[in-house]
C-alpha cells in the first residue's frame, strides 16, 4: 500500500513544478521583449549546470533528513585548488579536474564521518566545513582570484563540455550531460541499496538500524556523494564564469537546497526526488536570470527568490499535515 | 563528551578560517618560497604585541600594518607586491591582511581595529567602506598610531587621523573610460534616430573607489552628449542615480545610462546583471567599473557575442584594471579598452609614505594616475608595466 503511493504522489509534485517554470517561463517571455531569445536559454543554462549539479548531490543528505551546508564554499574551495593547479603549477586541465573530484571526495567524506560516525548534528558539522572549505580555498589559491583557462587560450577544451561552440552558435550541450545524471541518480535513489538505505536513514533511522542496515556507512555515503556532485559543479562553474574568487561561494548551497526542497525533496527527510530537483533548480534559475530582464534591482530579486522558497516549503508542510489527518 | 567534540571542532574550524585571513599577510604565490620571517608575520594578529626579535637597523623597528580590501582580484596581488618591494628596500617590517571578499565590510573593521590595539609604527588603510572604518580611525587618532589611505579614501575621517591619501584620481579615471568610449560611439549616437542606451556595471555602491569611477563615467559621458545636443538620463540602482549629477528623464531622453548593481560582489552575478542590459536591442556600449565588473561583461558575452570593434558587433565594452581575462579580451578586439590604474606603485608609494611620517617628514594628498589602454597601446613603455596578470 504505503509503497505503491509514494512515487504516484511525488511525480505529481514533479508535474506541478515543471508547470511552475513554464508558467515563470510564459510570464518573463511576456513581460520582456529581449527574454525572448535563444541567447535568454543560453543564460539560464549558464546558471542551472552548478545549482543543478550541487542539487542533486545536496538532495541525498537531505533526503537522510540531515543538510549539506559545506557545499557552496566547497565549490569555489575545489575549483580554485583546481584551477592553481592549472595556472601556477601547470598541470593539464584533464589532471587537474580529477584532483579537483578527489578533493570534494575527501570533503565529503569528511562529513559523513563527522556526522555518520561521529553523530554531530548534520547543521554544525557541515557548516564547520563550510568555514574549513572558505579558509582551504583562499589558501590553496594564495588568497587570490584564479582564473581557468578562457576561451581561445591553451586548454580551454573543458568549456566545450558545457557550451559547444560551432562557428558562431553555442550549444548548451552541459543540458544534456546534467539531464543524463539526474536521470542516473534518480535510478540510484529509488532502486539501489545507497539509494533506497539513504531513503530508509531519513524516514526511520531507528527502524533501519534495527533492520540490520549499516547505517554508518549509507550515511556517509550521502555526504561523498554530495561532495562528489560540489566538485563536478565547481567544474562547471569554472568551465561557465571561468573566474572563481576566494572568500565568496557562501550562498550557493542556498540555491542548490531550495531547487530541491521546491523539486519535492522532504524538507524533515524521507523522501524525495531527483528528476524533481532537476526541474526545482530551473525555477531558481529562472528568478535569478529573469528578474532583472524586467528591471528588478539586485536585493529584490533575492527578496523574490526568498518569498517562492517559503511558499514551496508551505506546500511541503501542508501536504504532509494532511496526511498525517489522513 | 559530545559537547566536548563539538567544542573542539568548532575551535578547529575558526581557527582555519584565522589562518585564511592570515595567511593573506605573505603567502602570495610569487613569493612562497620566501623566508620563514614571513611566515611568522602569517601568524595571529595577537603577535603584533611580541617584541621584534631580529630588528637589525633603527630603520628595522618600524612595523606598519597594512589592509587591503581584500585578496579578490590580482590588482590587490601587484598593489602587495609594491608594499613588499619597498618593505625590502627601505628594510621596515610590514604585515599585510585583508578580509576575504571586498564586501566583507565588518571583517576589515574588525582587522583594523586588531592592528590599532597592537600598537604598530603607522597603518596603511584600503577602506571596502567610506564610512565604516570612521572609529576605527578615530581610535587610530587616539593611539597616535598614523594612518594612510590607499587605493579607497576616506573622506569623513576624523581630523587629522588620515595623514595622505595615495589614491587613483577615481573620478578622473572613470571619465577617461567614458571620454573614449563616447569617442568611438559619438557618430553612431549622433545619427541615431530612436534613443540609445549605455550600460554601466559596478561590484558595489559602498566604496569611495568604485562609486566615484561609476559617477565619473556617468557625469562626463552625460556631459559630453549633452553637449551635442542629446538628452540624457540615468536609470537603475538608486545609489549612482542619485548620485549623478543630473538624472534626467527617461521618457524624454536619446541617451540612456542604465547602472546595475549585483547583490554580492562575484563575477556570475556580474554577469547576469550584465547579460541583462546586453541583451537589450538599443545598447551601445557598456562600462565594468572594476576587474571583477568588467569580467562579469565578458562572461556575460560568452553567450550574447555582441561585444567587438568589427562589422556585426552591436556593443563596445570599457573595462578597468587589467588581469588576463580582461589583457585577453582586448588584444582580441571583444573589449574595446579599458582604464588601468598603477596598483604597484600605489603599494610601494604607501609604504614610502608610511616612513617619511614615522621620520617626521610633512606629506600631503598624492593623486596616482589611470590611463586608457586598448590594443593599439597595451605594449606602450608607459601602459605595460600597469597591466597585470
Amino acid at each position: 500500500m504505503e509503497k505503491k503511493k509514494a512515487p504516484a504522489k511525488i511525480f505529481k509534485q514533479e508535474l506541478i513544478v515543471f508547470l511552475v517554470v513554464v508558467a515563470l517561463l510564459i510570464f518573463f517571455c511576456a513581460a520582456s521583449e529581449d527574454f525572448r531569445k535563444y541567447t535568454t536559454i543560453l543564460t539560464i543554462m549558464d546558471y542551472s549546470y552548478y545549482i543543478v549539479l550541487m542539487a542533486i548531490g545536496v538532495a541525498f543528505p537531505l533526503i537522510t533528513g540531515g543538510v549539506d551546508l559545506s557545499i557552496g564554499t566547497g565549490l569555489v574551495c575545489y575549483s580554485l585548488a583546481g584551477g592553481y593547479m592549472i595556472v601556477h603549477m601547470g598541470l593539464p586541465v584533464w589532471l587537474a579536474m580529477i584532483v579537483t573530484i578527489l578533493f570534494g571526495i575527501v570533503i565529503g567524506t569528511l562529513n559523513g564521518f563527522l556526522i555518520g560516525v561521529m553523530g554531530l548534528p548534520p547543521f554544525l558539522a557541515t557548516l564547520c566545513t563550510c568555514m574549513i572549505t572558505r579558509g582551504l580555498g583562499s589558501i590553496c589559491s594564495g588568497n587570490f582570484g584564479i582564473s581557468w583557462p578562457a576561451s581561445g587560450q591553451d586548454g580551454s577544451w573543458f568549456r566545450n563540455i558545457f557550451k559547444y561552440t560551432a562557428g558562431d552558435t553555442k550549444i548548451p550541450l552541459g543540458f544534456i550531460w546534467v539531464l543524463i545524471l539526474a536521470i542516473v541518480m534518480h535510478y540510484v535513489l529509488n532502486h539501489t541499496k545507497i539509494g533506497r538505505y539513504t531513503i530508509a536513514i531519513g524516514s526511520n533511522k531507528e527502524a533501519a538500524i534495527l533492520s540490520g542496515i549499516n547505517v554508518k556507512f549509507y550515511h556517509i555515503m550521502a555526504y561523498v556523494i554530495s561532495g562528489f556532485f560540489a566538485a563536478l559543479a565547481a567544474i562547471a562553474y569554472s568551465a561557465v564564469f571561468g573566474t572563481v574568487l576566494p572568500g565568496t561561494g557562501a550562498g550557493f548551497e542556498l540555491e542548490a537546497i531550495g531547487g530541491a526542497i521546491i523539486g519535492g525533496v522532504s524538507a524533515t527527510g524521507g523522501a524525495g526526488s531527483i528528476i524533481g530537483t532537476f526541474i526545482g533548480v530551473f525555477v531558481i534559475c529562472l528568478l535569478k536570470t529573469g528578474l532583472p530582464f524586467i528591471g528588478l534591482q539586485a536585493n529584490w530579486q533575492q527578496i523574490v527568490t526568498g518569498l517562492v522558497l517559503i511558499g514551496s516549503v508551505m506546500v511541503d508542510i501542508v501536504k504532509k499535515s494532511k496526511e498525517a489527518k489522513k | 563528551m559530545k559537547k566536548k567534540v563539538l567544542a573542539t571542532i568548532v575551535s578547529a574550524a575558526m581557527v582555519a578560517t584565522l589562518l585564511a585571513g592570515c595567511g593573506a599577510a605573505a603567502e602570495q604565490p610569487a613569493a612562497q618560497e620566501a623566508a620563514p620571517a614571513k611566515e611568522e608575520a602569517a601568524a595571529p594578529a595577537a603577535d603584533a604585541a611580541a617584541p621584534a626579535a631580529d630588528a637589525t637597523a633603527e630603520v628595522g623597528d618600524l612595523d606598519f600594518k597594512i589592509v587591503v580590501k581584500s585578496f579578490q582580484s590580482s590588482y590587490w596581488q601587484a598593489a602587495v607586491q609594491g608594499v613588499n618591494q619597498a618593505a625590502e628596500e627601505l628594510g621596515v617590517k610590514v604585515e599585510c591582511n585583508g578580509p576575504n571578499a571586498e564586501s566583507d565590510i565588518a571583517d576589515q573593521v574588525n582587522m583594523l581595529t586588531n592592528y590599532i590595539n597592537g600598537n604598530p609604527s603607522g597603518i596603511g588603510l584600503a577602506a571596502c567602506d567610506q564610512s565604516a572604518c570612521l572609529d576605527a580611525l578615530q581610535m587610530a587618532k587616539d593611539a597616535g598610531i598614523p594612518v594612510v589611505c590607499f587605493d579607497s579614501g576616506c573622506p569623513d575621517a576624523p581630523e587629522g587621523s588620515v595623514y595622505s591619501t595615495i589614491a587613483t584620481d577615481n573620478y578622473g579615471a572613470g571619465a577617461t573610460a567614458a571620454e573614449n568610449l563616447y569617442k568611438a560611439l559619438k557618430d553612431t549616437i549622433a545619427s541615431a534616430s530612436a534613443p540609445v542606451r549605455i550600460g554601466e556595471v559596478n561590484q558595489e555602491s559602498t566604496s569611495e573607489s568604485i562609486t566615484l569611477r561609476g559617477l565619473g563615467f556617468i557625469d562626463k559621458f552625460a556631459e559630453l552628449a549633452s553637449a551635442d545636443g542629446k538628452k540624457v538620463a540615468v536609470v537603475g540602482n538608486e545609489f549612482y542615480v542619485n548620485g549623478a549629477k543630473d538624472k534626467g528623464d527617461e521618457a524624454t531622453a536619446d541617451v540612456i545610462i542604465e547602472v546595475a548593481v549585483p547583490a554580492q560582489t562575484t563575477v556570475e552575478l556580474c554577469a547576469t546583471e550584465a547579460s541583462a542590459i546586453m541583451n537589450k536591442s538599443d545598447v551601445l556600449g557598456i562600462f565594468g567599473s572594476n576587474q571583477v565588473a568588467a569580467e562579469g561583461i565578458l562572461s556575460a558575452n560568452e553567450n550574447l557575442n555582441k561585444l567587438g570593434t568589427e562589422a556585426g558587433k552591436t556593443i563596445l565594452a570599457a573595462g578597468f584594471d587589467a588581469g588576463s581575462v580582461i589583457k585577453g579580451a582586448i588584444k582580441d578586439g571583444k573589449m574595446f579598452g579599458a582604464v588601468t590604474q598603477s596598483p604597484l606603485a600605489m603599494g610601494k608609494t604607501t609604504v614610502e609614505t608610511l616612513v617619511k611620517i614615522a621620520y617626521g617628514t610633512p606629506v600631503s594628498d598624492i593623486a596616482t594616475d589611470g590611463y586608457w589602454y586598448d590594443n593599439s597601446n597595451m605594449d606602450a613603455p608607459d601602459i605595460a608595466p600597469n597591466l597585470y596578470d
